[in-house]
């Protein structure tokens, strides 16, 4: 019935009922198909993806919230986790959904007696646009619009997991080459995703120079983005079957070049960084997330790795360079802002070693798959889904296409989704010159939340 | 000339009509007020022309001993204290007229009894007559404090504090007279024609006289004596005001009248004064910046100026010690100074809230209880003046003074020793940082005790014109204050004439820059100055030309190109909340220093999950209070005083006295009288 | 020392554009910004696959810039392209709506604080607007700067698909503003809903809301064609030319 991505990853996907959760396995998605309910399980001991009929014994808790539909546009989501606070001068301090601080639409509820955050509750669903049911009834080289659209920082990473898994529900045989690209178009993303994150973070402690510094790298990053892919933002690289431009030779030793000169910049920066006391001070014990927290909750992404939890979907469902090329598992205990953004500053090393090697030993088999390959028996029965590790982590996508070959069904687990109950958590405790720091390193985005 | 008979019977007038009031007021509350407000107005009249004449009257009532007469006395220094203590009477009578409606007719007597013993305090011309108006004043505060609503066990110990306070002080007093006694070999020190004395017992004399007078002040360590009546008994506002603004008044009064008898200042005195009062103005701004409760956070503020005016005191002894004349005589000024402004501040500040209080239906600043219409809503806006006077801005009465104050501690550099230095710098730096904290603490009682409240529809108790013409009244003085320093500054200084052999005044205002003669102060001869008068004028000048053009821009609006413009508060794009819960409160807003000197108030932090509901608890030292847990190690140490003495008066009362205020006066006189035989016979 | 920031700069050299005094580099016009130009073969509309904006109008045989999402899906449709690292013809594209009064020079001067508002955009634009105040493009140097509150600010930045729960904020937001005040729609979700517009969560262009005043197509446009658009609404750039 489901075929996964596992004819394209080798493995990394088991298909089998489960009663209940292992010890070590997390919940990380909960959809609909053909009238059943599914759990998408990742298995950290195995590091295997799980697809499982929805135990009825598995907790509902977070089941709203992982089966990604959500609320309706225009009614708030709001993801409160525990009990009320109650005291002597407790007050909610609601902050958006309009301000600097987050130059997005989206609000907090901050439960607070002044100074010291007791509880965050975010409040989601501002611009909510319902790209799943947008989508429903175009052909999929339409809907890649709607998806790359659902979040502009993170759009390779989506248009890439929409076209994975609609090319595995097809079975289109997709050139090396054009996958190679496309890897090379997710580490780009990750790599300007975690200069964004470095600077905001600079931002806020102050450190204007250097934060200039490196949003001035991150501009060269996007015009890297313009030069090779047409967009800045890596909208309209995908198409299904391959990729619409591909990289010719000479431009790939050129950006070769251009990376490698980035990341030795970035990487002096940081030097310079660690090197303050001051921006030391304010990540070093801020906004803590435990091990234990981070895993239970469902963190995914630099926010897990740097509470030591060890989930990359590029290692752990390697869609096909990544099985060929080495990307190291970067992974912290620090369990702190300064763990999270350290995880951050060492995969835009790797990603630059990584882009290097995506670059060298790039296939040339041809950017596009011929049309006739596409199959037509089968669709409409069942799903296919692909994992992308986008730059703020884990993004799953279950697509299901009718018979015409249009998309009948879209489910997206975004990253930041998962990650905002992870954030509130971190923040309870703490002061509120904290939250921008927290906020920051979980990389989170409203756009992504709320698609 | 003024002549001597218009003095007298003018005392005796004001004394004859607060005794009445006292009587009256079993009977007929308003009429007493009404009495004690015209007697007031009598004791300021009486003053004013003391202080401006300079005329000195002495009243022999009976012969003590051989030497000394029980006397009364007028001179400018004790006309100068009935001036400013008789201007808060009459607008804290005025006030009650409207205010007193539901508290026990008792309270208009004692209230008056109070005022009669202060103005006895005043008046007294040697130690015997001092003592006995200096207990009937404590014992009438009791029973005042007794009056205060709240819970019984609450009311009744802070009373019991109080006293117990207030025997300690009386003890120390008598302790430091019986000295100046041995000394001077006469119970007239109090009066005009004592000389100074020199004496190797002047160590002793000072250091009980500033412990003594200094509990009355609430200077740290024994600040509880200040806040802790007031705050926890709830006491009834005008009370709270007579307490707070007048009471320690004395304690001013008494210091400086003692250390006027002294002579041969020694170094370490004013190390003693300068530390004594920085550290109490520190901790008195800081513990009122944390305070929730609307009267003890006024009354730690008092605890802060009264620390600012010992400061002051201290600047004076050191700069008396080295003879730097023109330093000291400013300190003394700026000491006098502050006391005036201060009082008159806190003394409205206490109606002010009171006032709040009573609409709001609470005394907790961080509550959401919403001002009903009606009552009080024109007089949100005069408590900005007096905010701003007891946050020090120009050109209110509470900036000039505290201006003064910080002016003397800038000249330390002149003390001729490196220590006096390095303290007058020190303590400059922590009146500096009490000031600041002051402007913090004033924004947030102004703010969430007086402007913010949400307003409601449903009509609440109606003010009257009492309570708005007693707020108006000490509004007026502030302003008035601020704008005529240097008439005020003139007054100061004919009250230190005597102490400083001159009077002070020619050197210290003058004109400067185009400004006038009389209407800039200067600090010094090469050091600053400042003309509050024609700051006045500048901030008025602005404030009329900014009303002019709203007045004239909502006239003709399209003229000009400019229109008045009314756009809804801004919340970050959200709707304004409604709920009281989504309000920002004063406890939020001090929570802050809480955190941060968590070392000093001793704060702890805990989140209790009860089920599925989380509770937080902050513990500030107010809450401590009430659950009778640990402030400091000085809360400590009264409690057990505490408790050691109220085994002793529980044994007491029960052996020796049967509870009865005539006997506790006799009690206390003999006390006197064994302590003053004792001495006499030590001394030969 | 390492620490040495102003050296550290000072070796970087000078980085920012050259725009509004001469027309922008390549570079800062990327491809992806330039609108389709219809040729003579152009089929309209757009192919039989169709815009999927609608922005070809077969009728009037125009491109409405406006819902525009740049996807070039009708490049094989007879509409061409500028390919290449860039262009600059034809690159800026921003343009009063007719709302926006003259002389907002004299009014605004050299002193122009804007603020941004996300009304539903996939970040991408709100990206691009703060990526106008890094080294390439310094807005401040236009004496041009971003503000907190709608209280201080002469121009309100636009972005995203206007929806539901943002409809009361965006008027909120405007009415907070003080006049004289300027609305800009960034992008082609404010202007028309772009892709969105026929998504469940998109409720009308921003201009139906409030008065807009200049409109800054692209998905998202360059922060140069956004500089362009402040530029025009504080009334510093000619009709045509570069600079005023």
């Amino acid at each position: 019935m489901s075929r996964g991505s596992e004819t394209l990853n080798g493995g990394g996907v088991e298909r089998r009922n489960l009663e209940s959760l292992g010890e070590k396995m997390q919940l990380s998605s909960v959809f609909q198909a053909g009238g059943l309910n599914y759990a998408l399980i990742s298995d950290m001991e195995t590091n295997k993806t799980i697809i499982s009929e929805l135990p009825p014994t598995l907790s509902e808790e977070f089941g709203a919230l992982l089966r990604g539909s959500g609320a309706e546009p225009g009614s708030p989501l709001v993801l409160e986790a525990g009990g009320r606070v109650e005291g002597y001068g407790v007050f909610e301090f609601s902050y958006g959904p309009t301000s600097w601080g987050v130059p997005e639409a989206g609000a907090f509820s901050l439960m607070t007696y002044g100074e010291r955050i007791l509880k965050v509750v975010p409040r989601l669903n501002f611009k909510k646009r319902g790209v799943e049911r947008a989508v429903l009834g175009l052909t999929p080289e339409d809907a890649l619009l709607f998806v790359e659209r659902s979040a502009g920082n993170f759009s390779a990473a989506y248009s890439t997991c929409f076209a994975t898994a609609v090319e595995d529900a097809l079975g289109l045989g997709v050139p090396s080459e054009a996958r190679w690209t496309r890897a090379v178009a997710l580490e780009l993303e990750r790599i300007y995703n975690h200069l964004y994150v470095f600077g905001r973070l600079a931002e806020a402690a102050s450190q204007n120079i250097a934060a200039t510094q490196t949003h001035a790298l991150r501009e060269r990053v996007l015009r890297l983005n313009s030069r090779h892919f047409g967009h800045r933002y890596l909208f309209g690289i995908n198409s299904i079957g391959g990729v619409r431009r591909g990289l010719p030779k000479d431009e790939r030793s050129a950006l070769t070049t251009e990376v490698r000169l980035v990341a030795r910049e970035f990487s002096e920066l940081v030097q310079y960084f660690l090197s303050s006391r001051i921006f030391l001070d304010r990540l070093q014990g801020t906004a803590k997330l435990t091990r234990k927290d981070a895993f239970g909750l469902g963190t995914v992404g630099p926010s897990a790795r740097g509470s030591g939890v060890q989930w990359d979907d590029r290692l752990t469902f390697p869609l096909e360079p990544y099985e060929d090329i080495y990307v190291n598992l970067e992974t912290e205990d620090g369990e702190d802002t300064m763990a999270r953004t350290m995880v951050r500053v060492r995969e835009v090393e790797s990603s630059s070693i990584a882009l290097r090697e995506l670059l060298d030993r790039m296939p040339s088999d041809g950017t596009k798959s011929g049309p006739d390959r596409r199959r037509a028996d089968g669709l409409g029965a069942g799903f296919s889904f692909c994992r992308v590790e986008s730059p703020s982590g884990d993004l799953i996508q279950v697509v299901q296409l009718d018979g015409g070959g249009r998309v009948s069904g879209l489910h997206v687990r975004p990253p930041s989704l998962v990650n905002w109950l992870p954030f509130a958590r971190s923040l309870e405790g703490t002061v509120f010159t904290d939250f921008q720091f927290a906020f920051e390193s979980f990389g989170l985005s409203f756009a992504d939340s709320d698609r | 000339m003024i002549p001597a008979y218009l003095i007298t019977s003018l005392l005796f007038g004001t004394l004859a009509l607060l005794g009445a009031g006292f009587v009256l007021g079993l009977f007929a509350k308003k009429a007493a007020y009404m009495l004690g407000g015209v007697g007031s107005a009598l004791g300021a009249a009486l003053s004013l022309i003391a202080l401006t004449s300079g005329r000195m009257v002495a009243i022999d009532l009976w012969l003590v001993n051989s030497t000394s007469y029980a006397q009364l006395q007028v001179s400018p220094l004790n006309a100068y204290f009935l001036l400013i203590s008789s201007l808060v009477w009459l607008g804290t009578c005025l006030y009650s007229v409207g205010y007193d409606d539901d508290y026990p007719k008792s309270l208009s007597s004692l209230l008056l009894l109070t005022i009669l013993s202060m103005v006895i305090v005043l008046v007294s011309g040697d130690a015997f007559t001092f003592l006995i108006g200096w207990e009937s004043m404590t014992i009438a505060s009791f029973f005042m404090i007794l009056e205060g609503k709240g819970d019984k066990e609450g009311v009744r110990n802070a009373a019991y504090l109080f006293l117990a306070f207030g025997e300690g002080s009386s003890v120390l007093i008598m302790l430091s007279f019986a000295g100046l006694f041995s000394a001077a070999g006469t119970f007239s020190f109090m009066g005009p024609a004592a000389a100074r004395v020199v004496t190797p017992l002047g160590p002793w004399i000072f250091v009980t006289a500033l412990l003594g007078f200094g509990l009355k002040m609430g200077l740290a360590p024994f600040h509880m004596s200040e806040w802790l009546p007031i705050a926890h008994s709830s006491a009834a506002s005008n009370a709270s005001a007579l307490l707070s603004s007048t009471l320690t008044l004395m304690g001013v009064y008494g210091i400086i009248d003692v250390v006027s008898h002294l002579g041969g200042y020694q170094l370490w005195w004013g190390w003693l004064a300068l530390t004594i009062g920085g550290v109490s103005a520190l901790l008195g701004a800081l513990f009122s910046s944390v305070s929730e409760h609307s009267k003890g956070l006024p009354a730690y503020s008092t605890i802060e100026n009264n620390g600012m005016i010992v400061v002051a005191i201290g600047v004076y002894l050191i700069a008396t010690y080295y003879n730097l004349t023109l330093l000291a005589d400013f300190a003394l000024v700026a000491a006098l100074f502050h006391a005036f402004s201060h009082s008159i501040s806190k003394a409205s500040l206490f109606l002010l809230n009171g006032w709040m209080s009573k609409l709001r239906g609470t005394f907790d600043l961080s509550s959401a209880n919403p001002i009903p219409a009606g009552g009080g809503r024109g007089l949100r806006p005069l408590g900005i003046f007096t905010a701003l006077s007891l946050a020090a801005v120009p050109p209110l009465a509470g900036f000039v003074s505290e201006w003064m104050v910080l002016e003397t501690l800038f000249q330390s550099f002149r003390f001729g020793d490196l220590t006096s230095q390095i303290l007058g710098a020190l303590v400059g730096a922590m009146v500096a940082l009490a000031a600041g904290i002051m402007m913090v603490t004033m924004t947030k009682v102004y703010g969430f005790g007086i402007l913010w409240p949400r307003r409601t529809a449903e009509p609440g108790k109606k003010g009257g014109a009492y309570i708005g013409g007693g707020l108006v009244y000490f509004t007026v003085l502030i302003v008035a204050v601020g704008a005529a320093a240097p008439g005020v500054f003139y007054l100061a200084s004919q009250a230190a004439s005597r102490m400083l052999g001159a009077n002070p005044y020619g050197p210290f205002v003058t004109g400067l820059l185009g400004v006038p003669a009389p209407f800039v102060i200067l600090s010094g001869s090469p050091f600053g100055g400042f003309s509050p008068t024609f700051t006045a004028l500048a901030f008025l000048s602005i404030l009329l030309v900014t009303l002019a053009i709203t007045g004239a821009v909502r006239a003709r609006p399209p003229r000009f190109g400019l229109r008045v413009r009314r756009t809804p508060g801004w919340f970050a794009g959200a709707a304004q909340a409604d709920d009281s819960t989504a309000m920002y409160n004063s406890f939020g807003y001090s929570t802050p220093i809480r955190i941060m000197l968590r070392f000093l108030f001793r704060t702890k932090e805990s989140v209790v999950q009860v089920g599925s509901v989380q509770r937080t608890v902050i513990r500030s030292p107010e809450e401590y209070v009430v659950d009778l847990e640990v402030l400091d190690v000085f809360k400590k140490f009264y409690d057990a005083l505490a408790m050691w003495a109220l085994g002793l008066s529980a044994y007491t009362s029960r052996r020796v006295m049967s509870g009865k205020l005539g006997l506790y006066i006799v009690y206390i006189m003999a006390a006197l009288i064994f302590v003053l035989i004792y001495i006499l016979l030590t001394t030969g | 020392m390492p620490k040495i920031w102003i050296l550290r700069g000072l070796k970087k050299g000078i980085l920012t554009t050259a725009y509004p005094k001469s027309q922008p580099t390549s570079e800062e016009v990327p491809t992806r910004s330039l609108p389709p130009r219809p040729t003579d073969a152009a089929d309209w509309p757009a192919g039989e696959r169709g815009c999927p904006t609608g922005a070809i109008d077969s009728g009037d045989k125009k491109v409405d810039l406006g819902r525009c999402v740049y996807c070039r899906f009708c490049s094989s449709a007879g509409f061409a392209f500028e390919d290449g690292f860039g262009s600059r013809a034809g690159a800026m594209q921003a343009s009063l709506t007719g709302n926006c009064a003259t002389g907002t020079r004299h009014i605004f001067g050299r002193s122009f604080h804007v603020m941004m508002i996300d009304v539903g955009s996939c970040n991408a634009c709100n990206l691009e607007v703060l990526n106008l105040s890094n080294p390439y493009y310094d807005l401040s140097r236009m004496g041009i700067a971003f503000t907190n509150s709608p209280k201080h600010a002469d121009a309100l930045i636009v972005v995203g698909a206007l929806n539901q729960a943002m409809v009361d904020v965006l008027r909120r937001t405007y009415e907070s503003m003080p006049e004289p005040k300027l609305v800009l729609s960034v992008g082609a979700c404010a202007i028309s809903g772009g892709i969105f517009r026929g998504a469940e969560g998109f409720v009308s262009p921003a201009g139906d809301a409030i008065p807009v005043d200049v409109v800054v197509p692209g998905c998202p446009p360059s922060p140069v064609q956004i500089l362009e658009g402040l530029l025009l609404a504080a009334g510093r750039l000619k009709e045509e030319g570069v600079r005023r």
